[in-house]
C-alpha cells in the first residue's frame, strides 16, 4: 500500500485547496458586493461587508498558499481509503431503501465479515456490541426518530 | 476567598446524581477514546456531542469537560504500552513512557507515574483557574466591541498562524471557516444570505454534524491506511498490585509534575498553544533539572513533566474560555459550540449571568480529576483488553457513530450529508497537511467577531483608526502583527545564519 509522500513538485494537486480557495473567496466577494451590500451610508456595513472582507483576506492568502504548494511534496491517496467514503455512502444509499438502523447495522456486518474477513464469530460480537451502543443511546435514550425507508414504511402501512 | 465560596457553590451543583454520573460517563469515555490510538479528545467530543441533547446544560457540559479532560489521561495508555500516542499531547510521553515499559520491565508504574503526574498538574491547573478565571472574566467586562473584535482576531490569527507546519495554511483554513459560518443569516439583520436557495442553508451549516464530519468521519478515512499495521503491545500481565510506585518513585515524579503543571497551565491560557506544546516545552525544561536516569532511557521524571504539563494546559485552556469566550484549541472551540448549542454564551458575562454553570464546571474538573485518577488506576489490569480492539473493527464502529450522530442532530438527512462532505475535506485536508484546527475555531468564533466588528464600524461611522485609538485594542493588534511577523524574522535570521534552528526533540 503506498502511502508515502512523493517528491514530485510543480503544479500537481497540492494547488487544489489555493485554487478553490480562489473560487470560494470569488463567489463570496461577488455575492457580497452584488447581491448583498457592502456598506450603506446611513447604516453602515451590510450584510455583505463581513464576507466580503474576508473573502479579499483569503483572496491573498490563497494566493501566497498557491506559491509555497509549489514547494510542497504531493501526498498519495491510497485507494483503500476511499472504502470507507464508499461504506458511508452506501448506508447513505441503503438508508432510503430500509431504514437508517438496519443500514448501518448491515453495513458492519459486511464490512466485518466480507471486506475484513473477520470470523463470524468476531463480526457478530462487534455486531452486537456497536448496535447495542447506537440502539440503547440513539433509539431508547436520546429516542430519535430515524428514518424507516421506503421497504418498512410500505411493510408498515 | 470569595472565589472559593463560589467554587463550594459549584460543588453543590455538581453533587447531584446526575452530573456525578455525567462526570463519571466522561471520564470513563475520555479515559477509552484517549486510550485508542488515531481518535483523540478532538473526535471523542464531536461523536460524543449528540449524546448530550439529553440533559440540561450544565450537564452535558460536565460531561464534555470530564471526557476532555480525562482524555489526557487516556492519551498516555497507548504511548506507554503500544509506543502510539492515544492523543497529540501525549507524544512525548512515548520517549519515556515505553522503555520504561519495555526495556525497564515496569508498564504498571509507567502508567500509574502517568497517572499521578496527571492528576497533580491538572489540580494546579484547576486551582489556577478558580482565582484566574473571574478575574479574566472581570478584564473582560471593560471590552466593548472595539477591543472584543482585536481580542477575536488575535485568538484567530494566533491558531491559525501557530498551529500546523505553515501559517499560511492555517490563515486560509481561518479565513474558510470563517466564510462557512457566515452562510445562513445575517448575525446583525437576520436576512437570508449565501444560501444558493436552498432551504437547508438558510440555517446555515449546522455545527455538530460539520464537526463531526471533519474531525470524526475524516479520522475513519486516515484509519484506512493504518488498519494493517500491527502495534506491539506490551504483553506483561498488568495488576493493581504490580503498578505500585515506591517512595522513591513519589520522590522523582513529585517536582517534576509541580514544575510541568505551572507551565502548562500558563501555556493552557495561550490560544494556539495548547496541551501538546506544553508537554514538548515541559519534557525541554525537565532536561536542565536533574533526573536520576537519563530522559528518553525510561525516566520517571520525563513521564511526570509531560504528562503534568498537558493536563495543566488541559485545565488552564478553560480561562479563556469560559471568562472571554475564546478556546484555545480545537477541542476548546467544539465545548464553545456545544455552549452555544445549549444557548449558554460564554464570555465576561457568564461568571455574573451563570454562575450555576460556570462554577459548576469548575467544580467537576476537581472531580473529574479524582474520578479520572481512580478509573484510570482501575482499569489499569483491564487495559490490554481495550487497546488490543483492532482498528479493523473501529473503523465500522466510529463511522456508524458519525452517521447516526449526525442524523440525530439534525432529525434529516441533511446533517448526515453535511458531516459526510466535511469529513471528506476533513481527510483531504488532513493529506495535504492544513491543520482543521483553525477553520473549527473560525467557525465558531466567526459570528461574534463579524457581529462585534460591524458595531465597531458603526461605532466608528466607518474608521479603520477606532482599533488602534483604544489602548486594549492597540495591545492586540501590536500582538497580532507580532505574532505574524515574528516566524518571518526568525525564518529570515535562520537563513542569514543569525541564529541557530532549534534542535529537534
Amino acid at each position: 500500500m503506498k502511502t508515502a509522500e512523493t517528491r514530485r513538485r510543480g503544479f500537481t494537486v497540492n494547488q487544489a485547496i489555493p485554487v478553490a480557495s480562489v473560487l470560494v473567496a470569488g463567489v463570496f466577494i461577488w455575492l457580497g458586493l452584488s447581491k448583498y451590500g457592502f456598506w450603506h451610508d446611513q447604516q453602515g456595513p451590510m450584510a455583505g461587508f463581513y464576507p466580503t472582507v474576508i473573502g479579499f483576506g483569503l483572496l491573498a492568502m490563497a494566493g501566497l498558499g498557491f506559491i509555497f504548494s509549489l514547494k510542497d511534496s504531493v501526498p498519495v491517496f491510497p485507494k483503500e481509503s476511499w472504502m470507507a467514503v464508499l461504506g458511508g455512502l452506501a448506508i447513505i444509499g441503503a438508508t432510503f431503501l430500509i431504514g437508517l438502523i438496519p443500514s448501518a447495522g448491515l453495513y458492519v456486518i459486511v464490512w466485518l465479515r466480507w471486506y475484513e474477513k473477520f470470523t463470524w464469530k468476531t463480526t457478530l460480537i462487534a455486531f452486537a456490541v456497536i448496535m447495542a451502543i447506537v440502539v440503547g443511546c440513539f433509539v431508547l435514550w436520546l429516542q430519535v426518530p430515524f428514518p424507516r425507508g421506503i421497504v418498512f414504511n410500505a411493510i408498515l402501512k | 476567598m470569595e472565589n472559593l465560596d463560589f467554587l463550594l457553590q459549584g460543588f453543590l451543583v455538581v453533587f447531584t446524581l446526575e452530573n456525578l454520573g455525567a462526570t463519571l460517563l466522561g471520564c470513563v469515555l475520555g479515559l477509552i477514546i484517549g486510550a485508542m490510538p488515531g481518535i483523540g479528545s478532538l473526535a471523542g467530543c464531536a461523536l460524543l456531542l449528540p449524546l448530550t441533547y439529553k440533559f440540561n446544560p450544565t450537564t452535558a457540559i460536565i460531561m464534555l469537560g470530564g471526557l476532555y479532560y480525562s482524555n489526557m489521561f487516556g492519551g498516555a495508555f497507548s504511548a506507554i504500552l503500544l509506543n502510539i500516542p492515544g492523543d497529540t499531547p501525549a507524544i512525548m510521553t512515548t520517549l519515556d513512557g515505553y522503555p520504561m515499559a519495555t526495556a525497564k520491565k515496569r508498564p504498571g508504574q509507567a502508567l500509574l507515574t502517568s497517572n499521578i503526574s496527571s492528576f497533580i498538574g491538572g489540580l494546579l491547573g484547576m486551582i489556577i483557574l478558580t482565582f484566574t478565571g473571574p478575574a479574566l472574566a472581570n478584564v473582560g467586562l471593560k471590552f466593548g466591541p472595539v477591543e472584543m473584535t482585536t481580542l477575536l482576531l488575535f485568538a484567530m490569527t494566533s491558531i491559525g498562524w501557530l498551529v500546523g507546519e505553515n501559517p499560511v495554511k492555517g490563515l486560509i483554513l481561518t479565513l474558510l471557516g470563517m466564510l462557512v459560518a457566515s452562510m445562513g443569516m445575517d448575525t446583525l439583520t437576520g436576512s437570508p444570505r449565501y444560501d444558493f436557495g436552498n432551504i437547508y442553508l438558510l440555517g446555515g451549516v449546522p455545527f455538530t454534524p460539520f464537526v463531526i464530519g471533519i474531525v470524526g468521519f475524516s479520522q475513519v478515512i486516515m484509519l484506512m491506511e493504518q488498519r494493517n499495521i500491527a502495534p506491539k503491545l506490551v504483553t506483561d500481565k498488568l495488576t493493581l498490585r504490580g503498578s505500585m510506585l515506591t517512595r522513591r518513585d513519589f520522590k522523582r515524579l513529585f517536582l517534576p509534575s509541580i514544575r510541568g503543571g505551572l507551565l502548562g497551565t500558563f501555556i493552557g491560557v495561550l490560544p494556539g498553544a495548547g496541551a501538546t506544546a506544553a508537554s514538548i516545552m515541559s519534557y525541554s525544561a525537565q532536561k536542565s533539572f536533574k533526573s536520576e536516569e537519563p530522559l528518553g532511557t525510561g525516566a520517571v521524571e520525563g513521564i511526570a513533566a509531560c504528562e503534568s504539563a498537558n493536563n495543566g494546559a488541559a485545565a488552564g485552556a478553560f480561562a479563556p474560555l469560559l471568562a472571554l469566550g475564546i478556546p484555545g484549541s480545537g477541542t476548546g472551540a467544539v465545548l464553545l459550540g456545544g455552549l452555544m448549542l445549549w444557548g449558554l454564551n460564554p464570555g465576561p458575562l457568564l461568571f455574573k449571568n451563570s454562575p450555576d454553570f460556570a462554577w459548576g464546571l469548575i467544580a467537576s474538573l476537581f472531580i473529574a480529576n479524582i474520578v479520572a485518577l481512580a478509573v484510570s488506576w482501575g482499569v489499569i489490569p483491564f487495559l490490554v483488553k481495550i487497546l488490543s480492539v483492532p482498528t479493523k473493527v473501529l473503523i465500522p464502529a466510529i463511522t456508524v457513530v458519525c452517521i447516526v450522530g449526525s442524523y440525530s442532530t439534525s432529525n434529516s438527512m441533511y446533517g448526515v450529508t453535511i458531516m459526510f462532505v466535511s469529513g471528506i475535506l476533513g481527510y483531504v485536508m488532513q493529506k495535504f497537511k492544513y491543520s482543521y484546527a483553525p477553520l473549527l475555531l473560525a467557525f465558531v468564533l466567526s459570528p461574534m467577531l463579524e457581529s462585534n466588528m460591524r458595531k465597531a464600524f458603526i461605532i466608528s461611522r466607518g474608521k479603520v483608526e477606532i482599533f488602534v485609538e483604544k489602548p486594549i485594542s492597540l495591545a492586540f493588534v501590536i500582538a497580532i502583527v507580532g505574532i505574524m511577523v515574528f516566524p518571518i524574522i526568525r525564518y529570515f535570521l535562520i537563513k542569514k545564519g543569525f541564529i541557530k534552528p532549534k534542535a529537534k526533540i
